[in-house]
Order: structure tokens, then sequence, then C-alpha cells
């Protein structure tokens, strides 16, 4: 599988502040779904806005099709990687076409900016509505909309960017569990059919071992363990790095294992 | 692709369908306004007078007062109208706040002292609308360069600067005005804003600095949908957010020190006007920002129409007028907002 994201020796901290991300290093490959896990505060989101290029690293760099990532142009850089908002607040009642059509702003020429939508870009912004179930609410207005629905037309805004790379940070927080399921099972059909890269800071361990196909676990800004979803959520290390000592049992139709509270 | 099946949508996700009528309405509007514009002032000229006038711009004195002193102050009150307008529906995306009006970060202040510093630097040069012009863009360019840097939070560090610098400006301007009595009312009168008295030179001058912000704004206007949605969002989706937010800064202080060049501190236009458009036909900046130049020039018309052509009150300075238009409708706005019924 050809490589999508290579970190190396990645460092970053915040100005004024000793909270940094330590020596990443790691590479993540085409079509698989990465978790990054760790308790509060490890670094997860900071890592995510690094690989979305929100940040820059202090030292070491990312690789993005062999290219550092800070040598792209905001153009190129939003249509090889997105990311996916936990929730945005418009000042406005903007409607949700406009919402997903900013998907394809990294795209747009002058003309773009007065006519209406051109075809190509009408076409990626009907495919993500229907990969998202969201057409139905085309015109409603943005804040109008309940948690689940206004999570599935971000998902389709960053699907219209039509990146290879997807970063995800807690997607499904505040999601009951019927609305998280189908918010995932879009995410897993992406990775399987399209062969999207994936980029998950998630908390759930049990979720992340059911979806996830390799885990980076993190702890105060360093990656601690990584591997596959099982080998990680199984490590003897998962006690000290969550100050818990989990039970840990096989799921009973896909074997992947479930941990629970002691 | 997407492993669902299809069906064919009822309808395609696209503009609101009332796009093209909104145009033709608000051209008409302003068409209409102009005309009235055109047909009352001072002296008394008929509909088919004017026509004539019109027609032949060399056919005698109703022609002279027609295309030498009723054009120049319709064409100039129209751009006034329409460039505080579209730079207050700028200013208000690029702030993310919706008090936000052309003057906020600091232009008003900047225009006031460079006003006054012109008249009393050279008193008998009628330098008050270019060092206006100068004042502003300065102030603005004051407030953007302590914005910048790494902060987190460049926009409202851009909001606080500037009002700092307003402050310290305004300050200067009164100890200006203190000291030079004699200009005082010249002074006084110009900060209320009129347009009275224009002259074509000004409004080819400041026709060509917003064809010029114009441009400047065309690239960014969807991107200012994007800036609706939070900067990292608008980051992620491609937008180069810190060139932007200063191309945006930059096209609104244009269209703002132009307005101000023609016509002195006129309020409230820029800030009611793209409210009022917001509630007709949408917060998106493809409409937004057309139909606020469309309604804001319409209204500033119409407002200096009635400046000129108040016969009890003699003549009242346009800004006083919009401020007496524009004041009461936004409360009525805000209070409907509020589930309120006063008037």
């Amino acid at each position: 599988m050809p490589e999508r994201m290579r970190l190396e020796q990645v460092d970053f901290h915040w100005p004024g502040s000793d909270r940094a991300l330590a020596e990443i290093s790691g590479t993540i490959q085409e079509g698989v779904w990465l978790a990054v896990i760790g308790p509060n505060g490890a670094g997860k989101t900071t890592l995510l806005r690094l690989l979305a290029g929100l940040e820059q690293p202090k030292h070491g760099q990312i690789l993005v099709g062999g290219q550092s990532l800070s040598a792209y142009s905001s153009r190129e850089r939003s249509t090889l990687i997105a990311l996916m908002p936990q929730a945005i607040g418009p000042l406005f009642d903007l409607k949700v076409h406009t919402v997903v059509e900013m998907g394809r702003i990294g795209r747009y020429r002058f003309w773009d900016h007065l006519m209406r939508l051109q075809p190509s870009h009408r076409h990626a912004v009907e495919e993500a509505l229907w990969a998202t179930d969201t057409l139905d609410l085309a015109d409603r207005n943005f804040t109008e909309l309940s948690g689940g629905e206004s999570r599935r037309v971000l998902l389709a805004m960053v699907l219209a960017q039509e990146t290879p790379i997807l970063l995800l940070d807690e997607p499904t927080v505040y999601l009951d569990p019927g609305h998280a399921s189908d918010l995932l099972n879009r995410v897993e059909s992406l990775v399987r059919e399209q062969k999207k890269t994936v980029v998950m800071a998630y908390h759930d361990l049990s979720t992340v071992a059911l979806y996830c196909d390799e885990i980076w676990a993190m702890d105060r800004g360093r990656v601690v363990m990584s591997g596959t979803a099982s080998e990680v959520v199984l490590d003897p290390r998962m006690k000290e790095l969550y100050a818990l000592d989990f039970l840990s049992l096989t799921h009973p139709t896909r074997q992947r294992p479930v941990l629970l509270l002691p | 692709m997407t492993g669902l099946k299809r069906k064919d949508p009822a309808r395609l996700p696209g503009e609101r369908p009332k796009s093209a009528s909104a145009w033709i309405l608000w051209l008409v509007a302003l068409v209409v306004s102009m005309a009235l514009g055109l047909v009352h002032g001072s002296t008394v000229i008929t509909m088919p007078q004017v026509w004539h006038a019109v027609l032949h711009p060399a056919s005698g004195i109703i022609a002279v007062i027609i295309w030498e002193i009723r054009f120049p102050r319709i064409v100039a009150a129209a751009l006034v109208g329409g460039g505080l307008a579209v730079a207050g529906a700028v200013m208000q995306a690029l702030l993310q706040n919706p008090l936000a009006d052309p003057y906020i970060v600091g232009a008003s202040a900047g225009a006031g002292l460079g006003a006054i510093g012109a008249e009393t630097v050279a008193p008998q040069m009628a330098l008050m609308a270019p060092g206006a012009f100068i004042g502003a863009l300065i102030a603005v360019f004051f407030a953007w360069s302590l914005s910048r840097g790494r902060g987190r939070s460049p926009m409202l560090t851009l909001l606080l600067a500037g009002y700092a610098l307003s402050v310290l400006f305004s300050a200067v301007s009164t100890y200006l005005m203190l000291q030079n009595q004699t200009s005082l009312s010249t002074i006084f009168a110009w900060e209320l804003g009129g347009i009275h008295g224009m002259v074509w030179a000004k409004v080819r001058v400041a026709t060509v600095i917003m064809a010029v912000s114009g441009l400047i704004l065309v690239p960014q206007i969807k991107t200012m949908n994007a800036l609706l949605l939070g900067q990292d969002v608008a980051h992620g989706v491609g937008v180069p957010v810190r060139l932007s937010q200063a191309l945006l800064l930059l096209s609104a202080s244009l269209f703002t020190a132009a307005a101000v060049y023609l016509s002195g501190l006129i309020g409230f236009v820029g800030l009611v006007i793209p409210h009022l458009v917001r509630r007709l036909s949408g917060p998106e900046h493809e409409r937004l920002i057309p139909f606020s130049f469309l309604a804001g020039a319409t209204f500033m018309v119409l407002a200096d129409t009635l400046a000129e052509h108040l016969p009890p009150l003699g003549i009242v300075p346009v800004g006083l007028i919009t401020a007496f238009l524009g004041g009461p409708y936004f409360l009525y706005v805000l209070a409907r907002q509020q589930g309120r019924r006063f008037f």
C-alpha cells in the first residue's frame, strides 16, 4: 500500500506554553483508518491541527506525497487534506448547501465567486450530499439542524473537498449511539470503498477497536504505542496510560476486543 | 461511488430561486430613486424639462442644473450609499460581528483627523476631502499592522486596536478644533456628512477608487461565506485566511475612504443596509454584496433628495437624514427579532 503521510521527528509547542508534541514519527498508509487515542491533554487535537496545516511543526516535517506540507499553498493543501470541524456556529443563517459548497472554495477561480455553481463543483456537492444523506436538508438553515444532522452536513462539506485524506476530531461527540454509529459506518465505507485515508482522534476505545485499522496512543505529547487496533487496545501499558485497569472482552460477532470499566 | 441506490433529486441543491427577480427589483428601485432625485431640487423643474435636458446636455440653464448640479450629486449619493453598505457587509463578515460598520476599525476618526489636519495646515486649499481619504486609510493601516503577527485572534486585536486608535485620533481632532476656532463650523458641517455642491471631478476620482476596490473584492466574495464558518474551517477548505482578511480589509477601507472623500462621515447606512438585505435575501455574500450596493445607493439617493427638498426644515445634512431613517428602522428590526412590537 502506498504511503499517504509521513511524520519525521515532529516537534511543536504552543507559544507561551510548554504543552508540546515531541518527536512524533510515523507513516500513514493509503486506505487506512488510523485512530489517535490518549487521555485528555495528550496532544491529539494538536496533532490533527498540525496534520491539517493549521499549525507548523517547530522542528521536523510532515510529508504528503513526498513534499513537505508547509510547501503546499492553502488551495493545494485543501485538495489533499480535509479537516472535519467538530461544530461550527455561523454568525448568520447560512443555508446547508452554502456550507457544503464551501468545501469547493479551494478550487474556485475568479469567476466562481460571481457565478452560479459550475458543473464540476455542483457534481461534487451533490455527491457529498448523497453520501451523507443530507440532500433533503440542502435548503434548510444550518443553525436549525439537530446535532446528528449538522454533523452529517459537516462531513458532506469535507467530502466535497474530494481529498484522499480526512481528519476527524471526535466526530461523534454529543451524538447518541444511533447517530454515532451511522456516522462511523459512513466513514467506514469511505475508507473501504474509496480508499480514503482517515485519521481520527477518539476517546472511546471499544469503538476504535471495532472500526479502526491502526492506533497511535499518545501521552503528554508523545506517541507511546502504535500498531494494529487490537494490539494497542490489549497492550498492558494501556493501564498506565489511563491509570485504569480495564476489563477486556471479545466482541461476540466481530471478534474484536471490547474494553469495560473495571 | 457511494454505494447508495440513487434516485433523482427533486431539486438540485442550488441558489435561492428568486435571485433574478431580486436583481431586477433593486435595479428598478435605484433607477426610480435617481429619477426622483433629478426631478426634485431647489429649482422647480418639470419632468418633461428634465427629460429634455437629459437628452440634450447643451440646451441652456436647465440642462446645466441637471448635468452639473443634480447628476453629480445623485451619482455621488449612490456611490456613497453603495460603497458604505458594501464596506459594512464586508466588515461584518471579516470581524464576525453583526455590529461592525465601515468605520469600526478607525476609519472615521482617521478621516476626521485627516480633514481637520488639512484644514488647519492649509485652510485656503480645500484639502479636507483628500485629507479625510488619506487619514481614513492610515488609521485602518495602523490598526491592521498591530493585528498582524502570530496571535490567535487577529480580528479581535484589529477591532480593539481600531477602537483605541479611534479614541486617540478623536482626542487629537478635538484639540485641533479647539485651537482652530475659525474653521470649527466648516469642520462640524463636514463631519455631519453631506453631498451638497458635488462636482464631477470628485465623482470621477471616487468612481475609480471604488472600481479598484470592487476588483479586489470580487475574488473574495464567497471567501466571506467561508469566514462565517470560522477561521479554522475557512483555512481547512483552502482559504488563505490571513491574505484574504488583509484583502477584504483593504477593499472595505478603500470603499469607506472613497465615500468619506465624497461626503464626510455619513452614519448608519453601512450598518443598517447589510442587515436589511440579509433579511430579504439571506446572508450569502454572492447576493449580499451586490444587493447591499444597490440598496445602499437607493437609500442614499432618496435620503439626499429628502435632504435637499425639505422646505420646512431648510437644508438638512444628508447624514442627519440617514440617522433619522436608519436609527428607527434598526430599532424596529431589533424589537421584531426579540418578538416585541413597539411600532
